[in-house]
């Protein structure tokens, strides 16, 4: 009798375990879900445990049992393949249009839901034709003919059609966001229901991130909801996934397209939760409320890293950070002088920057883009300043400021934490290390801006973020350049026109070699000019769920597609 | 009584003219300007104006200010935002119910914490009912409630793994931000009443309430306590403007999508329909609580209410 009973209460404690197991997706733990594999690991463990203490009528039973409640689990949604990944979104989303901002941040998202003429690898610097099947390039390089791939289809049911892509390149071409990448383009025309023909102004290799940027939408979607596109759920895109429900406060729901031209996704539905304290998002990772995240900050690197091993992964970001010197400042026309310049650039350490910008995780850099992402990106063959205090003496000595000089202020935008400031405050003290004397000015967006557009401004902290062709460099050394450019070249005392020749050049050809060798001629005139010292590229701290598999993490346009569940 | 209620809610009229005018006034002068927010640094600058423009964001003060109260008195219409191009009223009531939700909560649970333990503190002072209550008191008012919304994340939902971390949805979703809001206030409003009952039980009526035979739990409820709660009252009402202010922090920080930390985004993004009638809602708010809070001096303080009677309401 007591023998049974205990055999009862150890079987009953076997059936304590098996429960807790079975009801991980949809019960108690809800918010805690663990994988279908991971969970008949664990009961594989107790059963091996447990050989004599079980009962073997007890265990077939309450398998039996387990078996059951993992068979109704599987239909329940949120359950495997069912289940949503949840993606930590740290702003608001403001639209679902994608022609809202050219801000990477929501660009990420919406690469989810709308696909370009081209599509991007980011882990191998490749683009590939994405809606485009085909594309034909004139003889003179300035008309590009798209053949459309066929049975692609829109979210709500409509097949793609050459006037969806003319509808499409209309509107971004009238969005003054994209009018650094669709500038060249003249005219965009329908050559039939597949076909597609863009015209430039001049040879123009880089058009295909104009390709990969402009997502192509559906017009009679746009057209049918008129000013209130991208407030209400659309179906207007081709990607892997839709909006099923968006406010602005809390994130938005994707659904899996079903009739995607590549297949159903293996992610069948995501979650885009917005939580902007970075503290929060690492709680939540570690909480399993969340699947993926990145932007991970440094300081906590080490810890995330830790807890998400195997799937964590550093990756240098496609960014970069620099300082530029406004050679024509009227507050301070000591910087007009190339000595003092070259002086500030060799007083400044890289390393300190990078230890306090990003705990060392960070990569010192003389270039202005990480050759890992960009095309065509100068590696060597132009002039670099290496940390030598004792050189940049020398320089202001023989600039005529042997005990020191004051050269003014430098603008930070950000808050006084920021990743800007800590460079600012690295900046300050690297040049007070030499006698440089400047003082820092932290303010917000709004306020700096007006100043760069207008160089009124001596030293300031920029970044440069999500580029993937060399030819971007024309929106901060071009003369021709509609936004902000931060170094005035033109009519400068440097062969600026040199800078607009190399630019049409490198744009002229698709030569990889050819354009590494006009694009390196370039940045050397705008490092020998010493105006603009890239820094160093922040790192994207990356960590994911253990039971998701996201292939190569990549740190800008992740394919939610790719991903699936172990 | 009617008559002084109507009163006090006419006067939100000028409130409401008030605010809108400080908003408009103090963002006039403030740099920057929604369509380079909007645009990026790659838009041209004649792009950027033309933008501006487009919104109403170049029009003088005066004639914005007009159009504003014009729009939200004739057609009811607070606009469209800048950010998201939606309606303001649309984006803003669901978020300002969170809010008031969150707030109204902190207000609760901070009077049902502080009152009665300020209570026993001044009844048994010089005791351990007093020592404890107190200390915790004096802790609690140092910690700001972010610090405090920290230590809860950090236990309750990473190592305790009982509550979520951000997010709306169900009660669990609010306990966590509403105690670190009501927190401190719960400690100040101990502190108040336990300095307004220690006045309060060494007045004659106390005395004379014991004397005649009534039990102390009637004397200490009833009689010192009802004398004791105008001050704490005001209190509770004021920190209600707190509580909607710091909720900003709680929102931040548990990722609830509230109206203060909505305000606190727009900034950046010169989004002035949504600022003000964020602004304004809250200000309509505060208001009415301060009313209630009067409602309530009348009810606890029967001379108050005598007074408005005697005034012919």
């Amino acid at each position: 009798m007591i023998t049974q009973i205990l055999t009862a209460a150890k079987d009953l404690g076997f059936l304590y375990d098996l429960v807790i197991i079975g009801a991980g997706p949809a019960g108690l733990y809800g918010h805690r879900t663990v994988g279908l594999a991971a969970k008949l690991q664990k009961l594989n463990n107790i059963i091996n445990q447990n050989p004599k203490e079980v009962s073997m009528k007890g265990k077939s039973l309450w398998l039996g049992l387990l078996m059951a409640v993992l068979m109704v689990g599987g239909s329940i949604p949120g359950w495997a393949q069912d289940r949503a990944i949840k993606v930590r979104l740290t702003g608001s989303l403001p639209s679902l249009d994608w022609g809202t901002t050219s801000n990477v941040r929501d660009q990420k998202v919406w690469h989810q839901m709308y696909e370009g003429l081209y599509g991007l690898d980011e882990g191998t610097k490749t683009h590939y034709p994405e809606l485009a099947d085909k594309v034909d390039l004139s003889k003179d390089k300035l008309v590009y003919t798209c053949h459309l791939r066929p049975g692609v289809k829109f979210q709500n049911g409509e097949p793609l059609k050459a006037s969806d892509v003319v509808f499409s390149y209309e509107r971004a071409m009238k969005n003054p966001s994209f009018g650094y990448i669709t500038s060249h383009i003249t005219n965009v025309a329908a050559v039939n229901d597949s076909t597609v023909k863009f015209t430039l102004d001049q040879p123009y290799y880089p058009i295909w991130f104009t390709f990969f940027s402009v997502k192509i939408m559906s017009e009679k979607e746009v057209r049918s909801q008129g000013d209130k596109f991208g407030t209400i759920l659309n179906k207007a895109g081709t990607g892997p996934y839709f909006a099923s429900s968006y406010t602005v406060a809390s994130g938005l729901k994707l659904e899996a397209f079903k009739g995607y031209w590549r297949g159903v996704p293996a992610i069948r539905s995501v979650e885009y939760i917005v939580i902007p304290d970075d503290s929060s998002a690492l709680i939540a990772f570690q909480n399993h409320e969340l699947d993926y995240l990145e932007d991970v900050p440094a300081t906590a690197w080490k810890e995330v890293s830790a807890y998400a091993a195997p799937n964590a992964k550093m990756v240098k970001g496609n960014n970069v950070m620099f300082m530029a010197v406004n050679y024509l400042s009227t507050a301070h026309k000591v910087l007009a002088s190339l000595k003092v310049r070259e002086a500030m650039f060799y007083a400044v350490n890289k390393k300190d920057i990078n230890n306090a910008v990003c705990e060392g995780y960070g990569s010192e850099t003389d270039q202005y883009f990480p050759t890992e992402y960009v095309t065509a990106t100068p590696v060597s063959g132009f002039k670099t300043y290496p940390f030598n205090p004792g050189l940049s003496k020398k320089l202001l000595a023989e600039a005529g400021y042997p005990n020191g000089v004051d050269v003014g202020t430098i603008l930070i935008y950000g808050t006084a934490t920021s990743f800007n400031a800590r460079m600012g405050e690295v900046l300050q003290a690297n040049f007070a290390e030499v006698g440089i004397k400047a003082q820092l000015y932290v303010a917000e967006m709004a306020i700096i801006t007006p100043r760069i557009y207008k160089l009124d401004y001596d030293i300031c902290v920029w970044n440069g973020i999500g580029n993937f062709d060399f030819d971007t460099i024309g929106t901060r050394v071009s003369s021709k350049s509609q936004g902000l450019y931060v170094i005035k070249y033109k009519d400068g005392p440097f062969n600026w026109q040199r800078i607009e020749k190399l630019l049409d050049l490198g744009a002229s050809t698709s030569d990889v070699t050819k354009r590494t060798a006009y694009y390196t001629e370039l940045w050397s005139i705008v490092m020998d000019s010493a105006t603009m010292l890239p820094c160093i590229h922040r790192p994207v701290g990356i960590v994911w769920s253990k039971s998701l598999d996201i292939g190569q993490p990549v740190p800008t346009f992740y394919k939610i597609r790719t991903f699936t569940w172990n | 009584m009617y008559r002084y209620v109507i009163k006090r809610i006419l006067f939100l009229i000028p409130t409401v003219l008030g605010v809108v005018f400080i908003l408009l006034l103090t963002m006039n002068f403030t740099p920057g300007d929604p369509a380079r927010a909007l645009l990026g640094d790659s838009a041209p600058q004649a792009d950027i104006m033309a933008l501006d423009h487009k919104l109403g964001y170049d029009l003088p003060f005066t004639q914005k200010y007009v159009n504003y109260i014009k729009n939200m008195v004739v057609h009811q219409d607070f606009g469209v935002s800048y950010f998201t191009k939606q309606s303001v009223f649309d984006e803003i009531w669901p978020r300002y119910l969170v809010t008031l939700k969150l707030a109204f909560l902190g207000v609760f649970l901070s009077a049902v914490m502080g009152i009665p333990l300020g209570v026993y503190s001044a009844v048994r002072q010089y005791s351990m009912w007093d020592t404890i209550p107190s200390l915790m008191a004096f802790l609690l008012a140092a910690v700001p409630a972010f610090v405090l919304g920290m230590i809860f994340l950090f236990y309750f939902s990473l190592k305790l793994n009982w509550l979520p971390s951000y997010g709306i949805g169900t009660w669990q979703h609010y306990l966590m931000p509403a105690l670190a809001i009501s927190l401190p206030p719960a400690a100040m409003n101990l502190r108040f009443t336990k300095s307004s009952m220690l006045e309060s039980v060494r007045q004659d009526y106390v005395r004379t309430a014991r004397a005649k035979g009534a039990s102390e739990r009637v004397v200490i409820w009833k009689h010192a306590l009802m004398n004791a709660l105008l001050p704490v009252v005001t209190q509770i009402g004021l920190s209600l403007g707190a509580l909607i202010a710091g909720a900003v922090v709680a929102e931040k920080l548990f990722s609830i999508p509230g109206i203060g930390s909505l305000i606190v985004d727009r900034i950046s993004y010169k989004d002035e329909p949504v600022i003000i009638a964020g602004t304004i809602l809250i200000a309509i708010c505060f208001t009415i609580v301060m009313l209630i809070v009067d409602l309530i001096y009348a009810w606890i303080d029967p001379r108050i209410r005598a007074k408005y009677a005697n005034k012919k309401g």
